[in-house]
């Protein structure tokens, strides 16, 4: 830590770039023997919009409402600001949630719904007319504003929603999954909106989703979350190309993805076994160890002549799917395995399902991680 | 040209049209038209007829000229007033218990507010009898421990009238409150703590208003079966403390004076009418304000 004496919430919002404006510090929560969050470290800059990436189930929930203090942590500390609030109850830590089922209040209308969280606080009543009507304004619902928010759209719903969060000037902003309800192409539309106007505020958020896509379109750096930990937390460009584990090779694009055993090792070089043939490539794993290999699917070339320093396979190709700018080439899957090229629109292409090809890589492309204890 | 001919020339938008689904009420509707509403309005048409059929409000004046009946009319209304705001006391944390509750603990508690309604309300006045009087077990343990020195009246009081209906029509109440209580979304809880609503705001805020309709309907309903009840006053208050149900009963039974009894049948219908109308319009401009 940099900061070892205690520095007033004041100055932190000057904002000399204090690095952990949110901290979670080993964070545990568990609902009876089931371990939902586990130890879990996470950090977001001020000013930051990050995004929190897992499979439905990964705990994801949990930890926005541990951070929001809907329910506390069974260890651990929560930081926001430079003011610990692990055991604030939610109403005093001053954390905004846009809650996936976007839980407007069906009794008021959107002007009220926005103008809630302001009585709630005591806000003087004359000054909550304009502030409800910028905060309307902010997300261009100005013209729904006596609206019940029953007739709502999806899209609108989820933009009092988020309205009704900003009003209250949090200290940080949770979205759960809120577009998930949308179809894709408001989707996209509200990721872009989104982005801009917590830009604008200057507003500290963390946006869970479980679409990789939005997560990665969304912001700058993305936490990807797996059984209650978080197994990296990277900017877009280093999740692709160096995946801290299997499951975010996995879960983060696409990959082939082949178990293999270490037949050979050398210095710096290992030679692997696997359901498509042996492959050689730069790597770290005694004789014996049990593997996975994955390498993106835009480092492999095709039916071409491998050079020097190539990683080859040879394998029979089930599909070739033209998807306007790329090509996919799928090698027949045997079992869990699977081998994927991606080709540009200016590659030649020299193959066909139903014909063996050769599949080769630069060796240093090849991504290897060690097998999971599970069988 | 027919009327029959001009409405099927008419557009089809102008046509009267019924929607199929409300045909599903009919037969109920039909059963209360016959049963509950002919007989009603013949009963109010009756309360303006004298002996010899002429029209006469004579009922009503002699009705309000009484004293006695101006008493028995304030006693009742006194009387389930208090009991539906005693059931809705008791009700509505009993319905939250019951939202809140799983399985077994949920079934024991619906059995609990269900099954006495299968013990008749005869059984029930009659039990209370002997747990309530002069040696009954409640004035036993009163005087053992010494509280009173004397066995007090329980039975025969208001008190008891009150508490005693409350017992009967609580069902009435929490079942409709517990019905909206379960469709409560928790998160919209949760969305107002996030925004800053400690638990008493979150209350009065959210799950206040979001019962209403429950607390409306529970309200119609007890208070209805309050203002009219016989059997529970005949058997705890008996005469003592007459109703204005038991006025009517012994109009029409003992004075054979179908006028009085079909009048102060209306004027109860009328404040039973007026207590649901005005309790839901009361409730409903609250909600309509949302403070
Ligand atoms: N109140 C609870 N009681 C018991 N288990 C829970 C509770 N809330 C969540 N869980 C469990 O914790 C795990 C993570 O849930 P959640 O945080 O909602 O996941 P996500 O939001 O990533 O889909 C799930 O396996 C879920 O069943
Ligand atoms: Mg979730």
């Amino acid at each position: 830590m940099l900061h070892t004496t205690k520095v007033p919430v004041a100055d932190m919002a000057a904002g000399t770039g204090d690095p952990a404006y949110l901290s979670v510090e080993k964070v545990s929560k568990a609902y009876g023997a089931t371990r939902v969050v586990e130890t879990l470290d996470f950090a977001v800059e001020r000013g930051e919009l990050v995004s929190l990436l897992g499979p439905s189930g990964c705990g994801k929930t949990t930890l926005l409402r541990l951070i929001s203090g809907l329910i506390g942590a069974d260890a651990g500390r929560i930081v926001v600001g430079g003011r610990d609030i692990t055991k604030l109850p939610a109403h005093k830590r001053n954390v905004s949630v846009v809650f996936q089922n976007y839980a407007l209040f069906p009794h008021l209308n959107v002007s009220e719904n926005v103008a809630f969280g302001l009585k709630a606080r005591g806000i003087a009543p004359s000054e909550i007319p304009s502030a409800v009507e910028n905060a309307l304004a902010l997300v261009r619902m100005s013209d729904f504003a006596g609206r019940p928010v029953g007739a709502l759209s999806g899209g609108q719903q989820q933009r009092v929603a988020v309205a009704r969060a900003l009003v209250v000037e949090p200290d940080l902003l949770l979205l759960d999954e809120p577009f998930s309800a949308l179809d894709r192409k408001l989707r996209e539309t509200m990721q872009v909106e989104l982005k801009s106007l917590l830009k604008t505020k200057g507003m500290t958020a963390v946006f869970v989703t479980h679409d990789q896509e939005e997560a990665l379109s969304v912001s700058n750096r993305v936490a990807v979350m797996n059984g209650g930990r978080i197994e990296q937390y990277a900017d877009p460009v280093t999740l692709y190309t160096r995946p801290a584990s299997a499951f975010v090779l996995d879960f983060v694009g696409l990959s082939t993805h082949l178990a293999g055993t270490v037949t050979a090792a050398g210095e710096g070089w290992i030679t692997v076994d696997t359901s498509y043939g042996e492959l050689t490539c730069p790597g770290h794993f005694t004789k014996g160890a049990k593997v996975l290999v994955g390498v993106r699917p835009e480092r492999i070339s095709v039916g071409a002549t491998p050079a020097d320093g190539m990683t080859v396979l040879s394998a029979p190709v089930a599909d070739v799917m033209h998807l306007g700018s790329k090509t996919h080439v799928y090698a027949v899957p045997t079992g869990d395995d699977r081998l994927v090229a991606e080709l540009s629109a200016s590659d030649e292409i020299r193959v066909a399902a139903g014909t063996t090809a050769t599949f080769s890589w630069p060796a240093e492309a090849t991504l290897l991680y060690p097998a999971e204890a599970t069988p | 040209m027919s009327a029959a001919t001009e409405a099927a020339q008419a557009p089809p938008e102008m046509r009267w049209r019924v929607d199929p689904f409300v045909l599903l009420a009919a037969p109920g509707l039909l059963y209360l038209a016959i049963l509950f509403a002919l007989p009603l309005a013949l009963l109010l048409l009756q309360s303006f007829r004298d002996a010899d059929g002429h029209f006469s409000i004579a009922g009503y004046i002699e009705f309000f000229s009484d004293p006695i009946n101006l008493a028995v009319t304030w006693r009742t209304f006194r009387v389930a007033a208090l009991s539906t705001l005693l059931c809705l006391v008791l009700a509505y944390p009993t319905a939250f218990a019951l939202a809140r509750a799983r399985g077994f603990v949920q079934s024991f508690i619906l059995v609990a507010m269900i099954l006495p309604l299968s013990v008749g309300v005869i059984v029930k006045a009659f039990s209370w009898s002997i747990v309530l009087r002069s040696d009954g077990i409640v004035n036993s343990a009163l005087v053992f421990l010494g509280i009173v020195d004397q066995p007090i009246r329980l039975l025969f009081t208001e008190t008891a009238l009150i508490v005693g209906s409350a017992n009967v029509f609580l069902p009435f109440m929490v079942l409709p409150i517990y019905a909206v209580v379960r469709q409560i979304d928790p998160s919209l809880s949760a969305a107002a703590a996030t925004l800053g609503a400690g638990p008493f705001f979150r209350f009065f805020r959210v799950i206040v208003p979001l019962t209403l309709p429950g607390v409306i309907a529970g309200v119609a309903f007890v208070f209805s079966l309050a203002i009219s009840m016989y059997v529970i006053p005949s058997l705890i208050v008996g005469e003592r403390h007459a109703t204005l149900s038991m006025l009517i009963a012994r109009s029409y039974l003992f004075f054979r004076d179908a006028q009085l009894g079909s009048t102060i049948s209306a004027i109860l219908l009328l404040i039973a009418i007026a207590v649901v109308l005005g309790s839901s319009l009361l409730l409903r401009r609250f909600e309509g304000t949302r403070v």
